[in-house]
């Protein structure tokens, strides 16, 4: 029986010597709690922002994104390019890059670095490789310039140069190559970039450290170190910044954003992103390939309740499928809104009247899909389509999209450049039916003209032109039903400075800049 | 339990039981308990003062109170009359998966008991492959492969329950096949079928039902944890597990979502946990857990 | 002698066993519905990159072939590479088996160390205050449900509500882990000699273990309190009463003693049960061990990882029962085999 006493004084001793733990790192120290763990540091490999958000810091890019007055831009502007030129019939580019940038070992970035990255990431193939695939051949001008070859023109060339699959790679990663790997093995696990940081620690399911380099080329940056801590649960992350353990907070849940709100030491930032929710329809099957009734199903949705309540207000009804804040956005084109008469008498024209059996499919990718679908059910009941929810797991969810076996189906979208290209060109063109990016299998000749046209040239007006008119064709035929843009909101203590948030850069951080008091 | 007449000494046990019970309070408590969770899953409709699944938007995330007793959920459903729903689904998960492996664990265990050798070998040897996996494991991995909806969780749980029935029945019809009225069966010219039907199996029939009962709490148990994880019923299904998934994210500012949920899983498998503790004591005092 | 033998038949027993289970593991796994290079090929893949992801990890090749790779390489200890981690399944569980184990073991302790006690003390009082107290708690422990526990009591009561205990996870955030050695944070801290790590570590650890623990604590419970019941009322017991041993000796050192083989069978028993239980437990407590790495696995299909999961869950699970059933050899050597 003492044994006993004896523990339970010592579960006892135990929580009380918890009880003053309040984690609180220094200033030189920035902690960001986040909602998944990371899978790999490789930038030829990842397809995934979360990823990315540890990478990105740790290499250069060609060119950067633009902060104007503070906030994040879609413009870029050079980076280890000093500058470049175009050919007239925009197919070859010719870089010059920046002299006096190196890697930790040593070893200079120059065209030879950059090339071999390139190479590298197309010739692992994965993801990332899609985003540059528009290179066909490079050439070492001279140790400091590189002439990129394209198969053909392609207008949002400049803005994939500065995605994560465009980073500069250290080309003494081969020494780690094993078995032909182009050391994928190694660069799951290292970094080995010349960017601001680099990655010190990596605890599998806890924690990533990144380390400052203080003799970054671009400047130190303005904290020692980063930790990126791994919380699943969104409420646990909400606690941790309440209480000062985290100063980053990312992923909370729209419901405790108010309460999160009324902290006076946590500051809400909120940003219109570019991240769209919207409803494919699957325009291949009966009798979804009648456009009456897919435009009864665009009418039958009340949009502003789906904001009001599963977003609380946080986001916008989309017009069309290019989000505000994108060139190519129209900001007059019409749009369906909540109209249950109209789409009561499409479906009855459709031959509809007596009423149709419908099922939506969709994953716990995002927490809001639960409450969109449950919504979109009693919204279809209004016009007497029943509408049956199963809710799947997210590979199998995935694998029905791409091979068309599905009639409704609740998706998200962000671009990964800052090109109409990633909505337009990803979403209709026919020859990329499936998980590609066509995910309502839509098949208009026109269109397929129109946006293949738009991403051939280089002029931004004329590709605005052609993007606005296939707009219109699109929304008379309604192959999807877009749902509305979200807006980003970023918690995070008042003692953080300087973070600019780009819509870009989804889930991604410019640790460079940020300070802590 | 459904005796037949002609089973005369059956009744006169099951009598004798009820007797037993009666005198026995924590039973009692226990079938007070299962008969309101009963009485509940099957008046839902009466009793519930709201409709389950419709939403109210305006209504969301309201905290318990002369309105709406144990508060709303996320899309404005009384989550009093979800809970009273939910009833009839973990009650009914329970039962239907207990007649499953109940009826056939019986019949692998009584067959691989009656007829020994390499067909008790064989089938023993993939029992224990199931036994391998502890049970969550094993229905979580079976319902993700099937597929999440309410029917495959069940499925699910069901195999993963059949081996202990068929231990259970095995032991016994090994111990049953020495008596001498089944010799004695044999000698008139019985088939062995026809021996495990009306003999084997009707004297395990007692340790089923106490094993029965006993599991049906781990069963409801089970199946909630695999809704839990979004393996079980489909929203907008009120099942308590689920709606504690969903509460879950709540938890912090709404504490009434998931706790409710919560306390009748609680409540229900407590009935059928002290009720078949008493009908262990009673019927088969052999069975240990 | 006769146990030695015993043992090399029941080894001889699970080589079918097992190798049933790896056909279980690996259909199972493969009838999920869906295909782990659309998911790691990222939201907007290529049909070309989703095959190049393909190939690169034989998902190309027909099933039957993919179960012979499978089953060559668990011979020779090779689980496969985790389609989404990218590197060896084995370096996976290297990194996410100890938390899990920790956490088992923390239970196991939970559950002996508070389970026994409190059966004997129910025992000793039998159906007094102590007794009844100890029956309904081990009541609502076989009929809790874990998450709900999880989430209610502990994360309220003391995170929350209370701010006795840290958060989620095994560490503050400003601890690093400790050098590896076990991979137990307790362990490896003490190694050491960092007891500030430990003792944030033994925070972090105390209510998901308890949380885990508590079904098989009532378990344990129930077993103790009936096999002391049983065995106190027993001829020796009272003759040792009537020599005037002292009641606390007569307790512990004579009716405890012949109550330890039910304890030590439901504690092997337990082990298996409670990796299972890690899994709800680890989601709760953000738990970074393999229950969380499973579910993870699962949402991206990613099949060496489930397969590599499920059959190290069952060796551990068959070779405890193993080690159980010997144990109670040794213990009780009435048994014939």
């Amino acid at each position: 029986m003492k044994r006993w006493i004896g523990i339970v004084q010592m579960v006892f001793f135990l929580s009380l010597i918890g009880a003053p733990w309040v984690g609180a790192a220094g200033p030189d120290t920035l902690v960001v709690g986040v909602s998944s763990d990371i899978h790999t540091l490789d930038s030829g490999v990842s397809s995934d922002n979360y990823d990315w958000r540890q990478i990105y810091p740790c290499y250069d890019r060609l060119v950067k994104y633009k902060v104007i007055n503070g906030k994040g831009s879609t413009e870029v502007e050079p980076q280890a390019a000093e500058s470049w030129s175009v050919s007239d019939d925009g197919t070859v580019w010719t870089f010059k890059i920046r002299k006096g940038m190196a890697f930790d070992d040593g070893t200079a970035l120059d065209a030879t670095a950059v090339k071999f990255s390139f190479e590298r990431t197309l010739k692992i193939g994965k993801g990332p490789a899609d985003n540059i695939g528009a290179i066909k051949a490079m050439r070492i001008v001279d140790p400091y310039t590189l002439e990129v070859t394209l198969k053909n023109a392609y207008g949002p060339f400049l803005q994939t140069l500065a995605t994560d699959g465009a980073n500069i790679v250290n080309p003494n990663i081969m020494k780690h190559e094993k078995g032909g790997d182009l050391a994928q093995a190694w660069l799951a696990e290292h970094t080995d970039g010349s960017g601001p940081f680099k990655l010190v620690e990596w605890t599998r399911g806890q924690r990533a450290v990144l380390e400052a380099k203080s003799n970054y080329w671009g400047g130190a940056p303005k904290v020692k170190k980063v930790v990126v801590r791994f919380m699943a649960e969104s409420a646990d992350r909400r606690m941790a910044l309440e209480r000062g353990d985290i100063d980053i907070a990312e992923n909370i849940l729209i419901d405790q954003i108010p309460a999160l709100e009324k902290n006076p030491d946590v500051a809400v930032q909120r940003y219109p992103s570019q991240l769209v929710e919207y409803v494919y329809i699957n325009n291949q099957k009966s009798p979804l390939d009648n456009p009456k009734v897919r435009q009864a199903l665009c009418y039958a949705v009340d949009y502003q309740g789906i904001i009001d309540y599963v977003l609380q207000g946080n986001g916008v009804q989309m017009r069309g499928p290019v989000p505000k804040g994108m060139w190519g956005h129209k900001s007059d084109l019409f749009q369906h809104t909540l109209d249950a008469a109209k789409a009561k008498s499409l479906l009855k024209e459709a031959g509809f009247g007596s009423g149709l059996n419908l099922t939506l499919i969709y994953s716990e990718r995002r927490s809001s899909w639960e409450q969109i679908a449950t919504i979109l059910q009693s919204n279809f009941a209004q016009i007497g389509v029943t509408l049956k929810l199963q809710l799947m797991a997210n590979p199998t969810l995935r694998d029905r999209v791409d091979k068309g076996d599905f009639e409704l189906c609740l998706g998200a979208w962000s671009p990964d450049f800052a090109d109409p290209f990633m909505f337009m060109n990803f979403w209709f063109d026919s020859k990329l039916w499936g998980l590609p990016g066509n995910r309502s299998f839509y098949k208009n000749d026109e269109v397929d003209a129109l946006i293949r046209k738009a991403a051939s040239i280089a002029d931004q007006g004329q590709r605005t032109q052609l993007y606005q008119k296939a707009q219109e064709i699109i929304m008379d035929d309604a192959p999807y039903i877009f749902l509305y843009q979200v807006q980003t909101v970023v918690p995070m203590r008042k003692n953080v400075h300087g973070y600019v948030y780009n819509p870009m850069l989804e889930s991604m951080y410019n640790f460079e800049s940020i300070s802590k008091e | 339990m459904k005796p037949k007449t002609n089973l005369h000494p059956k009744w006169r046990e099951l009598k004798l039981t009820g007797r037993l019970l009666r005198s026995n309070p924590t039973a009692m408590a226990g079938l007070i308990i299962l008969v309101a969770m009963g009485l509940m899953a099957l008046c839902a409709g009466w009793l519930a003062p709201y409709d389950p699944i419709k939403l109210s938007l305006g209504e969301r995330l309201q905290p318990p109170g002369a309105v709406h007793w144990f508060g709303t959920d996320e899309m404005g459903r009384d989550i009093l009359s979800r809970v009273m729903f939910g009833a009839r689904i973990s009650l009914r998960i329970g039962f239907v998966v207990i007649c499953i492996a109940g009826g056939l664990g019986s019949v692998i265990g009584a067959v691989a008991g009656y007829y020994g050798g390499r067909v008790d070998n064989i089938i023993m040897r993939v029992m224990d492959v199931i036994l391998s996996f502890p049970s969550l494991v094993l229905a979580m991995a079976l319902a993700a492969a099937m597929g999440p909806s309410l029917n495959n969780a069940i499925m699910a749980v069901a195999f993963v329950m059949i081996p202990k029935f068929a231990r259970l029945v095995r032991g016994e019809a090994l111990s049953v096949k020495e008596m001498p009225f089944i010799a004695a069966a044999r000698v008139s010219g019985a088939r062995n079928r026809w021996i495990i039907a009306h003999h084997i199996l009707p004297n395990c029939l007692n340790s089923v039902i106490v094993l029965g009962t006993l599991t049906l709490g781990d069963t409801i148990l089970i199946a909630a944890s695999l809704s839990f994880i979004g393996l079980g019923a489909q929203p907008p299904t009120p099942e308590w597990g689920a709606m504690i998934s969903v509460g879950r994210k709540f938890l912090l500012d709404q504490w009434w979502y998931a706790t409710f949920p919560g306390l009748f899983i609680l409540t229900t498998v407590i009935g059928f946990n002290i009720l078949g503790d008493a009908l262990r004591d009673i019927l088969d005092p052999r069975i240990r857990r | 002698m006769r146990i030695l033998q015993y043992i090399l038949r029941r080894l001889f027993y699970m080589i079918p066993v097992l190798f049933g289970v790896t056909i279980l593991v690996f259909v199972i796994s493969h009838a999920i519905p869906g295909d782990p290079a659309k998911m790691i090929a990222g939201p907007k893949a290529s049909r070309q990159a989703i095959e190049n992801i393909r190939k690169s990890h034989g998902l190309d090749q027909p099933l039957p072939i993919q179960y012979i790779r499978f089953v060559t390489g668990l011979v020779k200890g090779d689980l496969g590479v985790s389609i989404r981690n990218h590197r060896p399944v084995t370096h996976d569980l290297k990194d996410f088996l100890p938390a899990t184990l920790e956490l088992t073991l923390a239970s196991i302790v939970i559950c002996l160390g508070v389970g026994i006690p409190l059966g004997i003390i129910s025992a000793v009082h039998r159906n007094r205050l102590p007794d009844h107290f100890t029956r309904v708690f081990s009541v609502f422990g076989v009929s809790m449900p874990v998450f709900w526990l999880g989430l209610m009591l502990l994360l309220l009561l003391f995170y929350r509500n209370l701010g006795w205990l840290p958060g989620s996870g095994r560490l503050d955030i400003d601890f690093s882990p400790p050098v590896h050695v076990t991979g137990l944070y307790l362990i490896d801290s003490l190694l050491d000699g960092q007891f500030d790590t430990f003792f944030n570590a033994a925070a972090h650890i105390l209510l998901p273990a308890f949380c885990l623990s508590y079904v098989y604590l009532a378990i344990v419970t129930r077993i103790v309190r009936s096999s002391m019941i049983e065995v106190l009322g027993q001829d020796f017991i009272i003759t040792a009463r009537a020599n005037g041993i002292a009641e606390t000796a007569i307790v512990l050192k004579h009716a405890f003693k012949n109550s330890l083989i039910p304890t030590v069978t439901i504690t092997g028993l337990s082990f298996g049960e409670l990796l299972g239980g890690a899994i709800l437990t680890e989601t709760i407590f953000g738990w970074p061990g393999m229950g969380k790495y499973v579910v993870d696995s699962v949402n991206y299909l990613d099949f060496p990882a489930i397969m590599g999961f499920t059959l190290i869950v069952a060796l551990v699970y068959v070779s405890i029962n193993l080690l159980v059933d010997v144990l109670y050899a040794f213990l009780n050597p009435r048994i014939q085999y």
